[in-house]
């Protein structure tokens, strides 16, 4: 009995143990391209909303205020001149699991733009957020995320008010501009905090826009 | 050769996993919103199937049997994970707007049952026949109700406007019950098509029959 024990454990483990090889000679082929892949789009996007860059620094230690939301990277956008704005990658619960955001706001404190990196919701109904074919306005042919472009951040964000819905994704609607909202006051509170001339200190940005 | 290809045929309409075996619906009534996730889960399925199976049945008389189940879910895993990580890799579009379903290959019932049923017990041939009609069976199932559910539901196919600008998207098909309902009538259409085969495959044999008296 013992004996029977033994044999199962260790033909499952060499089982297992040949999985995990081969796994991770897959993992090895693939993971550069994986890292590539969302590089260019990250970076494509960015250059979409700032045509004129010429630079994007990373901004290290941007926190969100909202323990939902996660900031997974921030860059201070420059032409060859000067500073033209801030675009924060971040990440927040929607409806069908997280959903990653670009959030690009200028210096007048208006949003730039808005695009969608990754959003796991509805197919039909949710993902037209992400449709470049879904408008919210058919005559001037918005989309979901266009209609925040040129929005300034001391308007309201509501969804229903100041934000057009997707038709039957309330909550979808709900949470991308709640992202958009919260990555796009960091980022003024960020920019307020540089212009102050106090050392661009990450934690102050976080906790004055928690505080708005 | 023939045994092969009657083993290979029965999973195409006989045997079909949906819509005769009523196994993995749940990802046939998720995905099938547009043609190009139908084909995507279809083929990402099929290698998986393919590939456990093969291994599986390579395998069969060193597996005991009381661990069995767990062996099968690590070789299932691995394909799909590997599958997961390639799609990432080179169709990152793909992989998108599939989200969630392929890392759910791996409890997808088809796989799991077929491996259980048949690659545990057969040869090499008959298991590569058996996991390509099965494949095939679940992907032209998953395009069929796609292409309906994307056309009448969003006047496009794999993304392309089909329908005329004045055509208005039945909104119905693309969620979850019009996803049943289409589904219903494919199971409907292929039990009318089994009959039919059934029925000339029975009136060719009395022919023939018929001739040899």
């Amino acid at each position: 009995m013992k004996k029977d024990m033994m044999k199962l454990g260790i033909t499952l483990a060499l089982f297992a143990s040949l999985a995990c090889a081969s796994l991770a000679v897959v993992y090895g082929f693939t993971r550069e391209n994986i890292e590539k892949q969302s590089e260019i789009q990250l970076n494509a996007s960015l250059k979409e909303l700032f045509p004129e860059a010429a630079s994007f620094e990373p901004i290290e230690g941007l926190k969100s205020p909202d323990p939902n939301i996660k900031f997974e990277s921030a860059f201070e956008v420059k032409s060859e001149q000067a500073p033209l704005g801030i675009a924060i990658k971040a990440t927040g619960p929607s409806y069908g699991g997280p959903a990653t955001l670009l959030v690009a706001v200028d210096l007048r404190r208006s949003i730039v733009g808005v695009r969608v990196i990754e959003l796991k919701d509805t197919p039909g109904l949710g993902a037209n957020a992400s449709s470049p074919t879904y408008y919210v306005d058919k005559a001037k042919k918005t989309t979901f995320p266009g209609q925040f472009a040129g929005k300034y951040l001391t308007d309201a964000f509501e969804v229903k008010k100041d934000v057009v819905a997707i038709t039957a994704s309330t909550i979808t609607s709900k949470s991308l501009t709640n992202i958009i909202k919260t990555a796009g006051n960091a980022a003024v509170a960020w920019m307020d905090a540089a212009a102050a001339g106090t050392p661009q200190s990450a934690d102050a940005a976080g906790q004055s826009a928690g505080g708005k | 050769m023939k045994k092969l290809y009657s083993i290979f045929k029965q999973g195409i309409i006989f045997e079909n996993p949906l819509l005769m075996l009523m196994i993995g619906l749940c990802s046939a009534i998720a995905v099938t919103t547009n043609v190009s996730n139908g084909i995507g889960m279809g083929l990402a399925m099929t290698f998986v199937l393919l590939f456990s199976e093969i291994i599986i049945s390579l395998f069969r008389k060193v597996i005991p049997n009381a661990v069995r189940i767990p062996v099968f879910i690590i070789v299932i895993a691995a394909f799909t994970t590997m599958v997961d990580l390639v799609m990432k890799a080179y169709f990152p579009d793909l992989s998108k707007s599939m989200g969630v379903f392929i890392p759910l290959i791996v409890v997808n019932c088809i796989i799991m049952g077929r491996v259980e049923a048949f690659a545990s017990k057969q040869k090499f041939l008959a298991v590569v026949a058996d996991s390509l009609g099965m494949g095939l069976g679940y992907t032209w199932v998953l395009i069929g109700i796609a292409a309906l559910r994307e056309l009448l539901g969003n006047g496009t196919l794999a993304g392309v406007q089909v329908m005329p600008a004045t055509f208005q998207p039945i909104l119905f098909f693309i969620l979850p019950p019009g996803g049943f309902f289409v589904f219903g009538l494919f199971i409907s259409f292929n039990i009318w098509l089994k009959k039919r085969m059934e029925a000339s495959a029975a009136r060719k044999e009395l022919a023939l029959r018929k001739e040899a008296a």
